[in-house]
């Protein structure tokens, strides 16, 4: 093996500049003459406003200029937009109330944007901004997503706050497999609301040139060509070649940062409005107000049995809060993430879903790592453990009587899963989690007066979303493919643009791992270009765990081109037939020879030219690919929670955690397990910690860190992690993703060992020490037993 | 953050004259510059102490006391080894604060002023917040009052002390030296917080342009036998549901002497005698404890949520004892 190819834990180029401060994010980027933007913001849930007072902020020092939502107006700048559309069930398209970057007549969240401050300072530009004044006449907010119907409406054009009414599967079908159900499971649940928590905040600064009449912006984002092409066609910044994006070093992202929001617009827009560049970065608690939180279903969920246990239809349905906007994607998180994946594992002959989307007062809701994924993940574990609980059955052994086992196959809700191996994740599991010693530490555990549980998740998910004509078809506004460009310089080392965009993945290591292996050159000749769309020319970026399966592949395909290229080049140097050169190792060779060329000596020749007619070849070495999957991917794997709980204080100590996945073919295991480790960590979270609450009026009481409890080193154990590989068929690298499997699998592995220490399934998340404690209290003869 | 003057202070004498003309001291910076970059604190000039050598000195060695200079960092001091050996409270109530990052900063002195975490004070507009903006209303009235406090609050303000080395210090009968502008003075520790009553802006009895320059606490056997228990949501980096710090000296299994002193349900830190009372001259054993914690949790007044820290509060010292018995 390549020490940097394929394989290779090679560690992340990247982190050196990282980890020493040298990393340059949106905040480093300062332009000269750069103004500052401060938002002026809503303090209530829902209201009218009457009037809006910028004198006095205006007369402020340093204030530039006070915008307000009548001068985007005045500009004919148009709201903001949700690119994915979903019908109801009677046909009628989803119900998209306006959404101006700066407010028009109404508030709908605390946080919303009202106005924008621009001064010489972010401080005074945050004084004036205190001194703006709103009249608002408030009124009744909604907040709890199950009692949206009668409350005042949100937006006019959904009258009783329903986005979309959405099914998906086969209602009669579902319904008569229940009919004929031997036992029927049943739960009820809250997917808690997240709030997602990059480590680098939302930023934006906006610069226009007005000698070339173009505009640049920099900003925090998981897809700048995404970004271009909503702000100038659909929001109307400026014509796509006249706007420039760029997303530096971004610090995190989990999905919050793939949608085009208020702030960043405004920022663009307004940069021309005053003259200046103007700059905005948010603070932690704009963070937690204004960046599009997660999850947040109500949903009720029943799985039938036969009379030997094998599962007949799975029926859910679904309330998804969609807070106050449609934002970016929000309408395909709950419905075509969600929904398809509720066969999970299993071979469930019927299924059917209803998904009513809602508007509340309260922030937009998006994708957030995993996105649906987890939602639909946890609807499935949590309904196959109680299944399993309910009629006496072994979890694994129940498992796997249901395990889908023959693949292709084609579930009852879209999906076509390609290839797996279940049973071997399961196995390999059990024996890392020594399985069969837990009777004998849960007695352990009893004789010190704790409560020990073990509780399963075998999820499965799919990413790399695509291919661009299906998703098409179920409503995406824009194709997901992937571009790359691998351009080879004379000297032989190589700059591979990609439309990917890493923000904390580690694309710079494991996409030069790629070239590395293919071209037999050191990852050190090899750079990766991301996040500028004017060096990169489209690309659809970063989200589901696609960079591997979709970008890496779209490179793949232009490193074929660089070959065979090269193949060409070396012909005529080697003076010897095209048919005949091989390459290998870095070298191309005459077939049967010792006659060879290194790459770096082809591509040198490429670009000097000498020994070939420009007529016949091209000269240089420079190749481009768009790349677009023939399917889904499907990683899908096992982990399992121990964990012991303290009687007396409700608190839950994670002892074992053991995760087997199978992501198809591993680019960098060192970098994969990281991801595996970090998505376990933030699946905890929303297990055991996080929890983002609105008060009836709509205020968000978890808006810091004092409130909103992360997870921290000392609520995690140390991980075991294995892995089985089926690679993909559905792309030549045979890649599945891993980016998102650890925040899937969490929260039921977590709940299934908290529920099967109770006793009993009454435990919401996230599953605090309070919580339990209180689930204790609830079983008052089990613990009188013990 | 505001624009401000700094100036740093080349004595103890220079700071106080800053001081009493309005200048915020800073120490570690781990209160005063979160509350800055909150907008709650907006001091004009901040005078600098971090250089004063003669602040940062501590000696645990002393036959009749131990002496802490104001400026001594949490982290070296929970470290220090005859602390934690001889007076294991007080070096558990350093390390289970905040964070090692923090602790490594943190000043014992800035420690003790540290302002309440509720998050009505902390959250600026629109909450009221009598403490920060006097006689604007208290929000946590009708807010969320999980976190409030049990003991010591009053109808303009339930804001919680946070501070866990208060705790411990509290118990031990300590004293701080305080440097004014009038002199330098003694003050029993426990003089120096205030409970909130109808002026909960008034948050100590130091007064203006006084500083904390020293914390002295007398050798006593009980420390031996102490602990300082924390118990939060979260394992490390919280502010305490309730704690409590607690010392016993034995004679066989009758109590000689005791001290506890309870963290995080009080607007204050705050002694409790009569828990005190109930041990000394008793045989000791768990219903002890729980008496005593039951005593030390006397004149609570529960909100709507928080009324589960009282029993909190009561097991929380109970466990403490048990631990500080098997410690005698």
């Amino acid at each position: 093996m390549n020490a940097t190819g394929i394989g290779a834990a090679v560690r992340r180029k990247e982190d050196q500049r990282f980890i020493t401060g040298k990393g340059q994010y949106t905040d480093d980027v300062n332009r000269a003459g750069q103004a500052y933007a401060a938002f002026v913001r809503s303090p209530h849930a829902h209201a009218e406003i009457r009037g809006i007072d910028t004198s006095a902020a205006l007369a402020m020092p340093g204030v530039i200029a006070v915008l307000t939502g009548a001068d985007l107006a005045a500009d004919k700048i148009g709201g903001l937009i949700c690119g994915w559309m979903i019908h109801s069930k009677d046909g009628s398209p989803m119900k998209a109330g306006a959404h101006p970057a700066l407010a028009q007549g109404k508030v709908r969240y605390v946080g919303d944007h009202v106005a924008v401050v621009i001064a010489e300072t972010a401080l005074q530009a945050r004084d004036a901004a205190e001194a703006v004044s709103v009249d608002y006449n408030v009124l009744p907010a909604v907040v709890d997503p199950a009692k949206v119907k009668g409350a005042t409406a949100v937006h006019d054009v959904a009258p009783d706050n329903t986005v979309f009414s959405w099914q998906l599967g086969d209602k009669a079908g579902t319904d008569a497999a229940f009919a004929s159900a031997a036992h029927v499971t049943r739960l009820d649940f809250i997917n808690n609301r997240l709030v997602p928590n990059a480590i680098e905040p939302r930023a934006a600064v906006g610069d226009y040139d007005a000698g070339t009449d173009s505009f640049t912006l920099y900003t925090t984002s998981q897809n700048p060509h995404v970004a271009r092409l909503v702000l100038s066609a659909f929001i109307g910044i400026a014509p796509e070649n006249k706007l420039r994006v760029i997303a530096p070093d971004v610090g995190g992202g989990f999905g919050s940062k793939i949608f085009i929001y208020a702030e960043e617009t405004v920022c663009v827009w307004a940069a021309k409005r005053v003259g200046r560049p103007v700059k905005w970065t948010a603070d932690r608690t704009e963070a937690f107000l204004a960046d599009a939180h997660g999850r947040d279903h109500v949903t009720r969920a029943e799985l039938a049995l036969d009379a030997k246990g094998k599962m007949l239809g799975l029926r859910v349905h679904t309330i998804a809060n969609l807070g106050a906007y449609l934002s970016t994607f929000s309408s395909s998180v709950p419905t075509y993430l969600y929904a398809p994946l509720l066969s999970g594992q299993y071979d469930i002959p019927a299924i059917y879903a209803e998904v009513d989307g809602v508007y509340t007062n309260t922030a937009p809701v998006d994708a957030y790592r995993g996105a649906g994924r987890p939602e639909a993940t946890f609807v499935v574990e949590r309904l196959v453990e109680v299944a399993a609980r309910e009629i006496g059955s072994d979890p694994v052994a129940f498992r796997k009587k249901n395990f889908v086992s023959k693949f292709p196959h084609q579930t009852p809700v879209i999906m076509n899963y390609d290839v797996g191996n279940y049973p071997a994740a399961m196995d390999k599991a059990l024996e890392l989690a020594d399985y069969k010693g837990f009777a004998r530490r849960k007695r352990e555990s009893a004789k010190a007066g704790k409560l020990r549980g073990l509780g399963f998740s075998a999820y499965i998910e799919a990413c790399g979303i695509a291919p661009s004509q299906a998703v098409g078809s179920l409503g995406a506004g824009v194709g997901l493919w992937e571009s790359a460009e691998v351009r080879v310089n004379p000297t032989g080392s190589v700059e591979v643009l990609t439309g990917s965009h890493s923000h904390g993945q580690g694309h710079e290591t494991t996409f030069a791992q790629l070239v590395s292996d293919r071209l037999g050159i050191g990852i050190d000749q090899v750079s990766v270009v991301h996040g500028d769309t004017d060096k990169v020319q489209f690309g659809m970026g970063t989200y589901g765990s696609r960079s591997g399966a979709v970008g890496m592949s779209a490179i793949v395909k232009a490193l074929d081109k660089v070959i065979a290229k090269g193949r060409k080049v070396a012909a005529y140097v080697l003076e010897a037939a095209e048919s005949d050169i091989e390459f290998k190792d870095g070298r191309f060779t005459v077939a049967g020879t010792d006659k060879g060329l290194a790459f770096g000596e082809v591509a040198l020749q490429a670009y000097i030219a000498h020994k070939f007619s420009g007529q016949e070849l091209e000269p240089g070495l420079k190749e481009g690919a768009f790349y677009d999957p023939t399917n889904f991917t499907f990683p899908a794997g096992v982990h399992i929670c121990e964990l012991e709980i303290d009687p007396d204080t409700g608190v839950a100590r994670i002892d074992r955690w053991t995760a087997v996945d199978d992501f198809g073919t591993v680019i960098n295991p060192m970098i994969v397990e990281g991801q595996v480790h970090g998505g376990i960590a933030q699946g905890v979270g929303q297990a055991l910690l996080e929890g983002a609450h609105y008060d009836d009026e709509g205020q968000l009481v978890t808006a810091s860190f004092m409130d909103y409890a992360m997870p921290r080193a000392g609520d995690l154990p140390s991980y075991t992690v294995g892995m089985t590989v089926t690679p993909c068929p559905s792309n030549p690298l045979g890649i599945k993703g891993c980016g998102e499997a650890g925040a899937i699998a969490a929260p039921p592995a977590v709940i299934n060992a908290i529920t099967d220490a109770l006793g009993h399934e009454h435990v919401a998340m996230p599953a605090t020490s309070q919580e339990i404690w209180r689930a204790l209290q609830r079983m008052p003869t089990q613990m009188a037993a013990e | 953050m505001q624009p401000f003057t700094y100036v740093r202070a080349s004595n103890v004498g220079d700071a106080v004259k800053a001081l009493s003309r309005g200048a915020k001291l800073l120490a570690g910076g781990t209160t005063l510059y979160d509350l800055m970059k909150l907008r709650i604190e907006r001091p004009e000039r901040i005078i600098d102490i971090n250089h004063l050598g003669e602040l940062k000195h501590f000696d645990t060695s002393g036959e009749r006391e131990l002496v802490f200079g104001a400026l001594a960092r949490m982290s070296e001091v929970a470290a220090d080894a005859g602390l934690v050996r001889d007076y294991p409270a007080i070096s558990e109530s350093l390390w289970r604060a905040a964070s090692q990052q923090l602790r490594n900063m943190a000043s014992l002195g800035g420690n003790l002023l540290q302002r309440t975490r509720c998050p009505y004070f902390r959250g600026g507009e629109p909450y009221a917040c009598n403490k920060r903006d006097p006689g604007s209303g208290c929000a946590a009235a009708e807010g969320l009052d999980r976190g409030q406090a049990l003991l010591g609050a009053s109808p303009s303000c339930s804001a919680v002390y946070p501070g866990d080395f208060a705790a411990a210090l509290v118990a031990f009968d300590a004293e701080i030296d305080v440097v004014g502008p009038g002199g330098e003075r003694v003050l029993p520790f426990e003089e120096l917080h205030r409970e909130p009553a109808d002026t909960p802006q008034k948050e100590t009895t130091l007064e203006p342009g006084e500083m904390i320059v020293r914390i002295r606490i007398p050798v006593t056997p009980l420390g031996r036998a102490s602990t300082f228990l924390k118990v939060r949501d979260r394992e490390s980096y919280a502010f305490a549901l309730a704690s409590a710090a607690v010392a016993l000296e034995m004679d066989g299994d009758v109590v000689r002497d005791a001290r506890v002193a309870v963290g995080g349900l009080a607007t204050r830190p705050w002694r409790a005698r009569a828990a005190e009372r109930l041990l000394i001259g008793r045989r000791f054993d768990e219903s002890a404890a729980r008496a005593a914690g039951e005593a030390a949790l006397d004149g609570a007044i529960p909100g709507r949520s928080n009324a589960f820290r009282i029993e909190l509060g009561i097991r929380t010292v109970t466990d403490a004892l048990m631990t500080a018995r098997q410690r005698a």
